[in-house]
């Protein structure tokens, strides 16, 4: 019997199981309050942080209510993992190329009466990420987002 | 997310527990409908157990408090109890200084 070996001559590399889930849906608005729920439950299930799984769930819901309000994909995926530093999220859809990150952040100085209602999901997004990216890749639009473990 | 009506004085209470987020704004909205529609004039939102808040959510404030008045002198619209990602998300969104923010119901109802 060999003691485990990590990686040295003749050894197994063991990659480490990082939790992670991923869910397809529709772009039926009723489907986000179930990718609401499955990563509560994904958060509730390894111990996230809080104040990183309120964060990642405002990101999702502005995310992905976004997509089904103005997107032209039948379809998007998501997939969640939990690193040692950080919750990755990857949302990937088959619409036509759209980046929302491209939307003007509201002016959030102007006086109640003088605001517009909405237009502030992305620039909450951004705002409550560590990392936002968008990606146009094989023929799909893909959006990485991360939130730092505290 | 869990609705609740109370009222103190000629103050009416909701308190939003959950998630207020693009699922259940409908339910929320409704709430604050038939509060205004029932004759209320001054309401103050209890978010002690709001876990978190989306624009679908703050556009639910933000219309009740456009309907009630603001955050001015005169406005009939307070909130209390935010937690770290509420109001991080306020902050964000300018809320923090155009709505009406207390840290407990007894600050939210003092001379209101």
């Amino acid at each position: 019997m060999h003691p485990p070996a990590k990686g040295g001559k003749g050894g197994h590399i063991v990659a480490q199981m990082r939790p992670s889930f991923r869910m397809t849906i529709g772009t039926d608005p009723t489907q986000v309050a179930g990718v609401s729920r499955a990563f509560a439950a994904f958060a509730e299930a390894h111990k996230v942080p809080a104040a990183v799984r309120r964060s990642v769930s405002v990101a999702l819901d502005e995310l992905l209510s976004n997509s089904c309000a103005y997107g032209s994909a039948a379809e998007v995926s998501i997939d969640v993992e939990l690193q040692a530093d950080r919750l990755s999220v990857t949302l990937s859809d088959d619409g036509k190329p759209f980046n929302p990150l491209d939307l003007v952040a509201p002016d959030t100085g102007v006086p109640i009466d003088q605001r517009p209602i909405g237009g502030l999901g992305i620039h909450l997004t951004r705002q409550i990420m560590d990392e936002v990216a968008y990606q146009r890749r094989a023929g799909r639009n893909v959006i990485t987002l991360a939130k730092l473990l505290p | 997310m869990d609705i609740s009506t109370r009222t103190r004085d000629r103050v009416t209470i909701l308190a939003f527990a959950g998630s207020l987020d693009s699922n259940t704004s409908p339910a929320a909205q409704q709430a604050v409908d038939e509060t205004l529609k029932g004759g209320a004039t001054k309401v103050v939102v209890d978010c002690t157990a709001l876990d978190y808040i989306s624009s679908a959510g703050l556009r639910v404030l933000l219309g009740a408090a456009k309907k009630l008045g603001g955050a001015g002198a005169s406005g009939g619209f307070r909130l209390f109890g935010l937690n770290q990602t509420v109001g991080e998300v306020f902050d964000i969104s300018g809320f923090s200084k155009i709505l009406a923010v207390f840290n407990t119901e007894a600050e939210a109802l003092k001379g209101f």
